[in-house]
């Protein structure tokens, strides 16, 4: 601002001195012009003077030969002649010098006057015509009458030039010093103005130089503030443009733009064509209306900027990875103003992409933070026994469902199958977290189905399809891991229960069961009998280990009714669990009268999960086969789970006995029964057990 | 309905006083709007529940300020705006809507309103905005 002020001031100044240069430089021509003229009339009349000075002396001269002639009687109209001519010229001479009006008019003046004078003594002698001379017989050649007036006249004259003649050469003396002196005046001011003339000039040359640099250092600070401004378009992380009235970009915007728009011919571009192809043809037909209302005065900038729809413009772009890639753009306007009006419209465009995502993110830890009390709360209230036994069911759960994931699949049917089971794994799970309340979890379930869902009703399934899925089941295991921990620190805090109690572990049993049986439309009857022996210090174990048995027995075990019927058995699934006391401490007998499991489905699964070789499976028994079930690897195996009908956990199952020193043996008949037989040793802690 | 004008003094000789036209379908939102303004040079000249009726009030009283629903029955905001301005080109409105999209507050305001508030809003927000109005009008 200041930089234009000043620059604004300097041209006009330099533009007057350069004016009035120039002009002095005229006037001191023009007057040097006239001045030479002048001079060349001061001479030339100063010559005409001084050849006139020498004319008074010439007629004196001239009277006298007249004079003589006149006396001896010869021929004096020559001489008479002469006196004429120069006294023309004398008379010519004056004339002219009054004329050029060069020389000194009182000077002039009074030589005139004198030769006046002189030339009224002359006028007789020149007027004089006819013949002065007479022969006479005696004496000769006489004067005549008219010769004796003539040559009288000429005496006179001839004693007027004696008297005279130096005076007026003398005046006519003066008037050529006259001349000489406003000669040499004029020659000295001629000087005075050259110099004059030279020194603007020399001015006029410095000025131009001046006026050269200074245009130099203009267009130099010119050139670096456009520089500068380059820079600052180059760097700046904004996008900025100035729309002119017919909504299209100025020349000059900054490079971000490049980026944000992946295009670079900006220049003249319309909006409209900015937008085209980046937002669904409503938003940009509001957004064109926004803009023309800029240019209008119906409302103030506040107002405008409360109903800008580009304030957060979703879009989709090419990546520079080659997919699509979503991204938020703000953008803001500016009307800037001009002495009519808006000139144009300042548009700033801000990649607010992370800010966007951030605030997301920031909603989704606030609903986190506010589902993670909501799951305390419900925590709270849910039978630690059962959270526990879920947890595990859950973990397991889902890691089948991880490895029914990785199972590499190849054609459509393989894709089908991989969907159909991890339905299967995630409404069951869905299910058992509805019924212990434990909302969140099963939000995310049901998430999850939806996905696995959708990728079902694709016409055509690839392995990329599956990748939200595996995304979102990494949320839910580390969603899983922190109710978990809560679940573990509430255990921590809560009193024990009053372990063994009558009713706490076959109650568990008996709601799940009814859920189940619910759930899979599966006829149940539960038989239960000696769970109220169960000693404290084994109440956890068996009563986890029971509802993973159960779990697996109501889900792949009991066939569904119309199967039992065509089997000839009875339409609900019996399932028992009975504990008693042994003489070495305690047994637990869980049985279904379910599909049993294929000793040759587990050894198939096995080998496809390499944990034996084809050879192994082929030497295997029966027993070993069975004892195959138990092993962490084959547990998670889909192959088990949706061959043989037999469900998940097994080798948890396995290990929570161990913990405790117990052991784990099963019997099973295809088609007929499956039965676990448990023993554990004595407890030392069995007082607490109610007889 | 309609406020009493206060007898005027001679300081208010040369002061002009605004006429509104408060235009909402509901009864509720319409003695909202008339009881929340505290102007003195502002008179409320009409009501209307739908948007023929503002216009058949707009006609008879000559309103210089519009506050505009834009969800009515019969007609709604956004054309009664368009007919308003075609009617009195200097007439001023302010649209109040449950409409929060910033498409609609665009349409309105190129059909010609002036200003946009949302429902629900506060008195001073209200009183905010139609002096923003009075001030353009």
């Amino acid at each position: 601002m200041h930089r234009s002020r000043s620059f604004g001031r300097a041209p006009l100044l330099t533009v007057g001195v350069g004016l009035a240069l120039a002009l002095s430089l005229g006037v001191v021509l023009l007057a040097g012009f006239r001045l030479a003229t002048e001079l060349n009339g001061s001479v030339v009349a100063l010559q005409t003077a001084s050849s006139l000075q020498t004319y008074p002396a010439d007629i004196s001269r001239e009277i006298d030969t007249l004079r003589e002639r006149l006396e001896v009687r010869t021929y004096a109209g020559r001489a008479l002649d002469d006196l004429r001519g120069t006294t023309t010229r004398l008379d010519d001479g004056l004339a002219d010098l009054a004329r050029a009006s060069a020389a000194d008019p009182v000077a002039l003046r009074a030589a005139r006057d004198s030769w006046a004078r002189f030339h009224r003594e002359l006028d007789p002698v020149l007027a004089f015509s006819g013949q002065p001379y007479r022969d006479s017989d005696t004496a000769g050649s006489v004067l005549s009458t008219a010769g004796r007036a003539h040559f009288m006249h000429v005496r006179r004259a001839q004693l007027y030039a004696a008297r005279h003649a130096q005076a007026l050469r003398e005046e006519l003396g003066k008037v050529v010093d006259g001349l000489r002196s406003s000669a040499s005046t004029a020659a000295l001011r001629l000087r005075g103005l050259l110099l004059g003339g030279v020194l603007a000039a020399l001015m006029l040359a410095l000025l131009a130089v001046h006026l050269q640099i200074a245009k130099g250092r203009e267009e130099r600070s010119a050139r670096e503030a456009q520089e500068r401004t380059r820079d600052i378009l180059r760097t700046v992380r904004e996008g900025f443009f100035l729309l002119d009235s017919g909504h299209r970009i100025g020349p000059v915007w900054s490079d971000a733009l490049r980026r944000m728009f992946g295009r670079e011919d900006f220049a003249g571009l319309s909006f409209q064509d900015l937008l085209q192809d980046l937002v669904p043809p409503a938003t940009l037909a509001t957004a064109l209306k926004y803009v023309n209302l800029l240019w209008g005065d119906r409302a103030h900038e506040n107002l405008m900027k409360s109903i800008n729809p580009l304030a957060q413009l979703e879009i989709t772009t090419e990546s520079e990875r080659g997919g699509k890639e979503t991204r938020y753009l703000q953008f803001d306007f500016h009307r800037v103003m001009g002495p009519k009006g808006v000139q144009h419209v300042l548009c700033a465009v801000g990649d607010i992409t992370s800010s966007v995502l951030l605030a997301r993110e920031l909603q989704d830890s606030q609903s986190h933070a506010s589902a993670q009390l909501d799951l305390l709360i419900g925590l709270t209230r849910t039978d630690p026994l059962q959270l526990g036994s879920f947890l595990d069911t859950a973990d397991a759960g889902l890691r089948l469902v991880n490895a029914i994931m990785k199972e590499p699949a190849r054609g459509d049917g393989e894709f089908r199958r991989k969907i159909d089971g991890l339905m299967r794994e995630l409404h069951s799970l869905k299910g058992e977290a509805a019924a212990l309340e434990l909302t969140s979890v099963a939000e995310r379930l049901h998430a999850l189905e939806g996905l696995v869902e959708a990728c079902a009703s694709k016409a055509e399934l690839s392995g990329a399809d599956f990748l939200p899925v595996v995304l979102k089941l990494d949320e839910l295991l580390a969603h899983l891991q922190g109710v978990k921990e809560i679940a573990g620190r509430l255990m921590l805090t809560r009193e024990p229960q009053p372990l063994g109690e009558s009713g706490s572990i076959g109650a568990a049993l008996e709601s799940l069961a009814a859920q189940l049986s619910r759930e899979h439309g599966k006829p149940i009857r539960l038989e239960l009998a000696g769970l109220a022996q169960v000693p404290a210090a084994y109440a956890r174990t068996v009563k986890d280990c029971l509802i993973q048995l159960l779990r697996n027995a109501a889900v792949h075990g009991i066939e569904p009714t119309d199967q039992r019927a065509a089997r000839g058995k009875n339409g609900t699934g019996l399932i028992s669990a009975k504990f008693a006391a042994t003489p070495n401490g305690y047994e637990l007998v869980f049985e279904d009268d379910g599909a049993g499991i294929a000793a040759d489905t587990l050894k198939r699964a096995a080998v496809r999960r390499q944990l034996i070789s084809e050879e192994e499976a082929a030497a295997m028994d029966t027993r070993a086969a069975m004892a195959l079930m138990f092993r962490p690897g084959l547990s998670t195996a889909d192959g088990v789970s949706m061959d043989a009908g037999r469900g998940v956990g097994m080798d948890v199952v396995a290990r929570g006995l161990q913990s405790i020193g117990g052991r784990i043996g099963v019997a099973t008949h295809p088609g007929r029964f499956t039965r676990f037989r448990i023993t554990l040793p004595a407890a030392d802690r069995a007082t607490g057990a109610v007889a | 309905m309609i406020r009493a004008q206060r007898t005027p003094s001679p300081a208010d000789a040369g002061r002009r006083v605004y006429r509104l036209l408060i235009v909402d379908d509901s009864n509720i939102v319409r003695r909202r709007i008339e009881r929340s303004q505290h102007f003195e040079d502002l008179q409320v000249v009409g009501t209307a529940g739908n948007g023929l009726d503002a216009l058949e009030v707009f006609a008879a009283t000559d309103p210089d300020v519009v506050t505009m629903d834009l969800t009515m029955p019969r007609m709604d905001g956004i054309e009664c705006i368009g007919r308003m301005v075609e009617l009195k080109p200097s007439v001023r409105i302010l649209v109040i809507s449950a409409l929060a999209d910033k498409a609609t507050a665009v349409e309105a305001m190129e059909r010609g309103a002036n200003g946009f508030l949302n429902k629900p809003f506060s008195d001073r927000q209200l009183n905010e905005a139609i002096a923003e109005l009075m001030r353009g009008a």
